[in-house]
C-alpha cells in the first residue's frame, strides 16, 4: 500500500508523519502522535466524540482521512488548557458538572469552543442546535448547555 | 397506611403468617444519623474526582492503553450473516496469507474453548444458562461470532475478516417471542448442549426460563368480580421494543500475557470479579492466573455487565502470544453486544367502586434473543419490582416466560426489567383510575405502599435458586407522598392551560416508580483504607466506577467518618489483583452496599487513629471526634491534626502501627428508592405530533451523598427513559437482518430533541443505608414511558400501549375512535 508523508501542526506543535491513504485523522492523532483525548464512539461521524478543529472548523476526525489534512493546523482537547490553566469552557464544564463518564466531553468541548468563537450571547436553543452532532448518554445535556451558556455569559462580561 | 395498623395479619407470598418478617425498627449503625448541619463531606457538591482529567482529555479509557504495548495486535470478528443455521465450511486460507495477519481463530482452533458459558456477568452460580460458545458454527442470529483475526492494525484485521469464506446451511428462523413458543416453531437450542438450565426451561418450546407466583387467590377474586356490580375488572396489554445502551465508549478489551505468564485484561467491564471467575472457568485457568483491571469506563448502563469480547481477545492472545486489543464497532454495539429485552405484558385487575385494588394478575413474555443472559432475573423483574408498589393488594399473581428467538441477545440494562414493567403497570393504573372516574394519583395513593409497610410482592416469584430469592421486605423510609405533592406542584397538576388553537390539546401524566438498592442476600462489597503520614488516605474498593462518579461518593463517605476532606481520600480504580472483592456495578448497589463497606472500613481506621490521638492529646478516647482534618478532644477543646497522627503512627517514639481499616458488607436488606414521574405534553390532533414541555421527576433516594452526581444520575436516566418512550426500537427485515446499524437509524435524543428534565430530590433517611442513603442509579429510568403515555391519554383521550410512542400511532388511535 502506498504511503504518504504529511505534516500536521497539532496544538501548535509541528509533526511529520507517514500515513496510508486509508489512515483516519483520529487514528493518526491517537495512535501515531499520542493525542488520545479525541475518542472514537462510532465510525460514521454521528456521535461527535472524535471532534477536533482543523484550520478553525470543528470536524469529525473519524470520517476524515489524515492525508486530507496535510499541512493543516489541528486543535484537539489537549490544546485548550494553557500550561495547566483550564480555559473558561473547560472550567465551566467542571463547575457545572457538565460531564459524567467523560467519553463525549473532548468532542463536546471542541464543538462548543468553535461555536462560541462566533456566537455572541447565544440562546439555549442555539446552543442545543450547535451541539446536536455530539451525543451524550450520561447527562441528559442540561448541564452541558448550562456550561456553554455560562462560558458565553462570562465572555460577554469581559468584553 | 400499613395493613398491620388496620389489624390485618401480615402474610408471606405463600400465605403463611409472617412471624419472621423484618422488623419496622432497624438497629442503625453508629454515626449513621447526622443532621444536615453536622455533615461536611457527605451531601456536599464535591467535584467529581476525575473531572479535571476529563476536560483536559487526559482521562484514560481502555483503548488509550494500547500505546503502552508496542507489539499489540488489533482484532476483528467475523460475524454470522444468517439468522439461523450451521456453518458447514470456513476457509481462512486467504486471510492467513495476508501481510500483517498474525492469527485467525475459528471454532476448531485449539485456543478456542468448546465448553458452553454464559456471557451474563452475574454472581456465582449464575442464574443464566451456559448456552454460548466463544466462536460458533451453529449460528443463531445475525452477528453471531464465527471467527476472529489478529493483525498489525485494524484495517488489516478488517480486510482479513472479509477474506474469510463461510458456507452456511441456513435454517428457518423465528423472530418474535409469541411465535417462538408455539409447538411448531423452529428450535433454537438443543437442551443436551446447554448446561446450567434455568427454572422452567423448555427448549422444545424455545423457553429459556419460566417462573410464576401468587399471593392470595387471584382466580377467586376474578370470579367474585363477575358476580358483583361493585367490582370492576380492567384488562390492558402492553408492548415494549429493543433498546440499545448506546454506551459512549464501545466495548473494548485488551488481553495480554504478563511477565509472570498470567493473563491480564484491561477491559471496559462493570464486573471485574465476575469476569475473572467466568473467564477462568471458560479457559480452564486458575482464577489466580487472571487479572482484570478496570480503567476509566465510558458508560455501562448494564451493557458492560457481560463478558462478550474478552474470551475472543484471550483466544487471540493465546494464538499470537501478543497483547490483543478488540473494540466493538457501533454496528456491533447495536446488535452483537447486549440489548434491553422486548416484552409483551398483560395486566388484569379487580378494583372496588371506592378505588381499592382487590386483585392484580400480570403476565409477561420477553424476547431473550438467541442466547440466555439475565433471562430469568430480568424478565422476573418485569412485574415483581413494580408490584411492590401495590403490595397491599390481597390477591396478586405474576407469571413470566423468557423466550429465545433469532434476534440479538438481551442482557442487563439500567432498570433491569423495571422500565418495561412500569410502562405496563403504571399505564394500567391510569386506565383503572379513569374507568372509576378518580384522579389517577388519588387512586394510586389509596393503594400504594408506605413507610413501615411490609413488601411481600417483590418476592412473589418462588422459582429457582438464582437471583430470584429473598423474602418480604420492610419499608423503613418512603418519601413517595412528598414526591407526589412536589411533582404535582412543579408540573402544574390539575391546573393545565389549554392552547388557544382548537386542534392542540395539552395533558399531564404521572407514574409512580420503585426500584431496589442492590440484590438482597446476593451482594458483597469490601473496602480497605490506609493512612499516609501526611494525613491522606488510600481507599481501595472493588466498586466499579463506570463513569457515574462512584469513586467520588466513596471518598465522601470515608471523609465524613475520618474528618478528612474528600480530596484527601485517594480512591484506587478496581483491579482484581489489589482491590477488595466486589460484585460489581449493577443493581444500583454501589452506594448502598459498597458505600456501607467503605463507611465501616473508615470507622475501623478511625478507631486506630483515635488510639494515637488519645495518647498524643492525653485524653480519653471516648471523648474524641474527627472533623476538619483533625481529632478533637471534647473536654479540653485541644486537637491534633490528621497529618500529625499520620507521622506519629509511622515514625513516633512509641509503638508504631500503620492505620489501616477494612470491612466487608453483605446484607439481606435492599430498601426501595421511590419516585414520581410527570410529563407535560401538547398533542396536535390533526397529525398526532406531540411536544413534551417538561419531564419532572421527584425522587426519594434517601440521603443524597453528592447532589451534582445524583442529579446527573436522574437526568441521564430520564434521558434514557424518554428514549424508550419515543425513540427506541430496532427493525429487522424478513431474514432477521438488522436495519438499525448506527446512530443515524436510531432514535437517541440529541441536545436539540431532548425535552427539559427537572429533577426534584425528596430526602428521607434510610436507617440501613450509609448516612441514610438509598440507590439512585436506575429508578429514574422507569417512569417516562407510562407518564408520557398517560399524558397523551389526558390530552387527546387515546392510550398508546406499544412503544415507541409516535405521531403515526397517535393519529391512528385517534382515527380509530
Amino acid at each position: 500500500m502506498s504511503r504518504h508523508d504529511i505534516s500536521l501542526t497539532v496544538n501548535g506543535t509541528e509533526h511529520e508523519l507517514t500515513v496510508e491513504p486509508r489512515t483516519l485523522l483520529v487514528d493518526a492523532l491517537r495512535e501515531d502522535l499520542g493525542y488520545t483525548g479525541a475518542n472514537v464512539g462510532c465510525d460514521t461521524g454521528r456521535c461527535g466524540a472524535c471532534t477536533v478543529r482543523v484550520d478553525g472548523d470543528a470536524i469529525k476526525s473519524c470520517t476524515t482521512f489524515a492525508v486530507q489534512t496535510d499541512g493543516a493546523s489541528v486543535e484537539t482537547v489537549e490544546g485548550l488548557a494553557d500550561d495547566g490553566d483550564l480555559d473558561s469552557l473547560q472550567a465551566q464544564f467542571q463547575e457545572n458538572h457538565g460531564l459524567q463518564c467523560g467519553y463525549c466531553t473532548p468532542g463536546m468541548l471542541m464543538t462548543a469552543d468553535t461555536f462560541l468563537q462566533d456566537a455572541e450571547d447565544p440562546s439555549r436553543d442555539e446552543i442545543r442546535e450547535a451541539i446536536e452532532g455530539n451525543l451524550c448518554r450520561c447527562t441528559g445535556y442540561h448541564n452541558i448547555v448550562d456550561a456553554i451558556e455560562d462560558t458565553a455569559g462570562l465572555a460577554g462580561q469581559s468584553q | 397506611m400499613s395493613r398491620t395498623e388496620d389489624g390485618d395479619e401480615e402474610t408471606t407470598p405463600d400465605g403463611a403468617s409472617q412471624t419472621d418478617a423484618p422488623p419496622v425498627e432497624f438497629e442503625e449503625g453508629p454515626d449513621n444519623r447526622r443532621g444536615p448541619d453536622e455533615l461536611t463531606a457527605v451531601s456536599s457538591r464535591e467535584e467529581k474526582a476525575d473531572a479535571r482529567k476529563i476536560v483536559t482529555g487526559e482521562a484514560k479509557y481502555t483503548a488509550d492503553y494500547a500505546r503502552e504495548f508496542p507489539d499489540l495486535a488489533a482484532a476483528k470478528v467475523l460475524r454470522s450473516t444468517v439468522a439461523n443455521g450451521v456453518v458447514t465450511a470456513i476457509d481462512t486460507s486467504a486471510a492467513e496469507e495476508m501481510d500483517g495477519v498474525y492469527a485467525v481463530v475459528t471454532p476448531d482452533s485449539p485456543e478456542v474453548p468448546n465448553d458452553p458459558y454464559t456471557s451474563a456477568g452475574q454472581s456465582y452460580p449464575e442464574p443464566s444458562p451456559y448456552d454460548l460458545r466463544v466462536l460458533r458454527k451453529r449460528v443463531r442470529y445475525v452477528g453471531d461470532p464465527i471467527a476472529a483475526v489478529a493483525a498489525e492494525d485494524v484495517a488489516t484485521a478488517s480486510a482479513a475478516v472479509q477474506a474469510i469464506d463461510v458456507t452456511y446451511d441456513e435454517r428457518d428462523a423465528v423472530f418474535d417471542a409469541e411465535t417462538a413458543i408455539e409447538p411448531d416453531a423452529p428450535r433454537i437450542h438443543d437442551p443436551e448442549r446447554v448446561e446450567n438450565h434455568q427454572p422452567g426451561a423448555d427448549y422444545e418450546r424455545n423457553i429459556e426460563a419460566h417462573a410464576e407466583g401468587e399471593i392470595g387467590d387471584v382466580d377467586g377474586a376474578f370470579e367474585a368480580a363477575a358476580d358483583r356490580s361493585d367490582l370492576t375488572v380492567v384488562e390492558t396489554e402492553w408492548a415494549t421494543p429493543h433498546q440499545s445502551h448506546c454506551v459512549g465508549e464501545p466495548h473494548t478489551t485488551i488481553a495480554r500475557r504478563d511477565q509472570d505468564d498470567r493473563y491480564h485484561f484491561i477491559t471496559s467491564t462493570q464486573v471485574p470479579y465476575h469476569a475473572r471467575r467466568q473467564l477462568a472457568r471458560l479457559f480452564d485457568v486458575p482464577i489466580r492466573d487472571i487479572r482484570v483491571t478496570k480503567p476509566r469506563i465510558g458508560g455501562g448502563f448494564g451493557g458492560k455487565q457481560s463478558i462478550v469480547l474478552e474470551p475472543i481477545a484471550l483466544a487471540l492472545t493465546m494464538a499470537t502470544d501478543r497483547p490483543v486489543k478488540l473494540e466493538a464497532t457501533r454496528k456491533e454495539e447495536f446488535h452483537a453486544m447486549r440489548v434491553r429485552r422486548p416484552a409483551s405484558i398483560t395486566v388484569r385487575s379487580v378494583v372496588t367502586d371506592e378505588g381499592d385494588l382487590e386483585a392484580i394478575d400480570m403476565s409477561v413474555l420477553t424476547n431473550s434473543g438467541a442466547y440466555g443472559s439475565h433471562g430469568l432475573t430480568a424478565s422476573g423483574a418485569i412485574g415483581k419490582k413494580q408490584l411492590a408498589l401495590y403490595t397491599h393488594t390481597p390477591n396478586i399473581r405474576l407469571e413470566m416466560t423468557a423466550a429465545h428467538t433469532n434476534l440479538p441477545v438481551a442482557g442487563a440494562m439500567r432498570g433491569y426489567g423495571a422500565p418495561q414493567g412500569h410502562f405496563a403497570l403504571e399505564g394500567h393504573m391510569d386506565a383503572v383510575a379513569r374507568e372509576l372516574g378518580m384522579d389517577p394519583l388519588e387512586f394510586r395513593s389509596r393503594n400504594v405502599i408506605g413507610e413501615g409497610d411490609l413488601d411481600v410482592a417483590s418476592s412473589i416469584l418462588k422459582e429457582g435458586d438464582g437471583e430470584i430469592k429473598g423474602g418480604a421486605r420492610r419499608v423503613r423510609s418512603c418519601g413517595l407522598p412528598e414526591c407526589i405533592e412536589r411533582g404535582k406542584a412543579a408540573i402544574g397538576w390539575g391546573d393545565v392551560e389549554q392552547p388557544d388553537a382548537p386542534h392542540l390539546h395539552r395533558g399531564i401524566g404521572a407514574a409512580l416508580t420503585i426500584q431496589s438498592s442492590g440484590v438482597p442476600n446476593d451482594e458483597l462489597g469490601a473496602a480497605h483504607i490506609k493512612m499516609n503520614e501526611d494525613g491522606s488516605f488510600i481507599l481501595q474498593t472493588g466498586a466499579v466506577d463506570i463513569g457515574t462518579g462512584a469513586d467520588t461518593a466513596m471518598a465522601q463517605i470515608a471523609a465524613e467518618i475520618l474528618g478528612a476532606r474528600p480530596e484527601d481520600i485517594l480512591v484506587q480504580p478496581s483491579d482484581t489483583d489489589v482491590s477488595p472483592f466486589d460484585y460489581g456495578a449493577y443493581a444500583s448497589s454501589t452506594t448502598y452496599v459498597t458505600g456501607t463497606a467503605v463507611k465501616k472500613a473508615a470507622q475501623d481506621a478511625r478507631e486506630q487513629l483515635f488510639d494515637f490521638a488519645a495518647r498524643m492529646l492525653g485524653e480519653p478516647r471516648d471523648t474524641l471526634t474527627a472533623r476538619d482534618g483533625a481529632v478533637y478532644a471534647e473536654r479540653s477543646g485541644e486537637s491534633v491534626s490528621l497529618e500529625a497522627i499520620g507521622y506519629e503512627s509511622i515514625y513516633g517514639d512509641e509503638e508504631r502501627a500503620q492505620v489501616m481499616g477494612e470491612a466487608s458488607h453483605s446484607t439481606p436488606e435492599s430498601p426501595p428508592p421511590f419516585g414520581a414521574q410527570f410529563a407535560d405534553v401538547t398533542v396536535d390532533e390533526r397529525t398526532g405530533e406531540f411536544e413534551v414541555h417538561d419531564l419532572v421527576y421527584a425522587i426519594d433516594c434517601g440521603t443524597v451523598i453528592n447532589p451534582d452526581l445524583a442529579e446527573g444520575q436522574v437526568t441521564g436516566a430520564m434521558h434514557m427513559s424518554y428514549e424508550l418512550a419515543v425513540g427506541s426500537g430496532f427493525s429487522f427485515d424478513d431474514d432477521g437482518q438488522p436495519e438499525v446499524v448506527g446512530f443515524g437509524d436510531y432514535g437517541i435524543p440529541k441536545a436539540d430533541t431532548q425535552p427539559p428534565l427537572t429533577p426534584i430530590f425528596v430526602e428521607t433517611h434510610e436507617p440501613s443505608g450509609p448516612f441514610g442513603a438509598k440507590a439512585v442509579a436506575e429508578i429514574p429510568t422507569n417512569g417516562v414511558p407510562p407518564a408520557l403515555s398517560n399524558a397523551i391519554r389526558d390530552a387527546v383521550g387515546v392510550r398508546i400501549d406499544d412503544l415507541p410512542i409516535t405521531a403515526e400511532k397517535i393519529r391512528a388511535a385517534l382515527d380509530a375512535e
